[in-house]
């Protein structure tokens, strides 16, 4: 599925990505992780992609493997690595915590694996998380 | 998103229904402030958000309950967490947010064990 990186457009990506859970039939404890991760680069895009520039497409696809669900998720906008972003500090107190870092810290610890590359022009972040396979779920 | 708001003497219950994403979170932020700021009455001396209702937060929705979080210290009004599902709970976890904000398992010990604060 292809949208404008507009934030208007995050329900029709989450709809998306719940329709290709329940149509494969997944356990429904593993989708919030992918709804979340979804959001966090979404929202990346949104708020730094665009900068100044035309509004650029993301592009989510979903694809069923034999563990379980990898979720790639492709900009045309410049490059950037989210993942070369810091970890945020987590010891810090509540008067001191910082306010942002943590989306992408969150993609990391909710999923597998999660690789950036800049193929063809485009941003590409690919993510997996392995699923406990539900009774009577198609992993076809 | 909606916010079903629940006062009880002086402590206010806010309880946050569906998710709290980038599109939602700062409504959320908005509406919780204005309870903290008592809107034109005295404000609570408590504020307690029962999760029980909130199916999703992502980290749009951790910085609108940071940001709460602090403006509830400022103003001496005690702030606390209660009922959490488990995605939630899962994300405040992996934040460390649970280390620094009282998240309690339901109501009646969040509004037992929620002192304003002092300074």
């Amino acid at each position: 599925m292809s949208v404008a990186a507009q934030a208007a457009h995050l329900p029709q990506l989450t709809a998306f990505l719940e329709q290709f859970w329940s149509s494969a039939s997944l356990p429904p404890g593993g989708c919030p992780a992918f709804a979340l991760a979804l959001e966090e680069l979404f929202a990346n895009v949104v708020m730094h992609g665009s900068a100044g520039g035309a509004l650029q497409q993301v592009e989510v696809s979903l694809a069923l493997t034999p563990e379980g669900v990898t979720m790639t998720i492709e900009d045309d906008g410049p490059g950037f690595d989210p993942l070369s972003l810091p970890p945020p500090d987590l010891t810090a107190s509540l008067a001191e915590r910082p306010v942002g870092g943590l989306g992408v810290f969150l993609v990391r610890k909710m999923m597998d694996t999660v690789s950036y590359a800049r193929v063809a022009g485009r941003n590409q972040v690919r993510m997996s998380k392995r699923l406990a396979r539900a009774a009577g779920a198609e992993f076809a | 998103m909606n916010l079903q708001i629940e006062a009880d003497g002086a402590t206010t219950y806010l309880v946050p229904v569906g998710r709290i994403d980038f599109d939602a979170a700062p409504a959320f932020q908005q509406a919780v402030e204005r309870v903290l700021s008592g809107a034109g009455q005295t404000p609570p001396t408590t504020v307690i958000i029962d999760g029980a209702k909130l199916e999703y937060v992502s980290s749009a929705g951790l910085r609108a309950v940071l940001l709460l979080a602090r403006a509830a210290q400022r103003a001496h009004i005690a702030f606390a967490l209660c009922a959490l599902q488990a995605p939630v709970r899962e994300v405040f976890n992996l934040s460390g947010f649970s280390q620094i904000m009282a998240i309690h398992s339901d109501r009646e010990t969040a509004r037992s064990q929620s002192q304003p604060p002092r300074t």
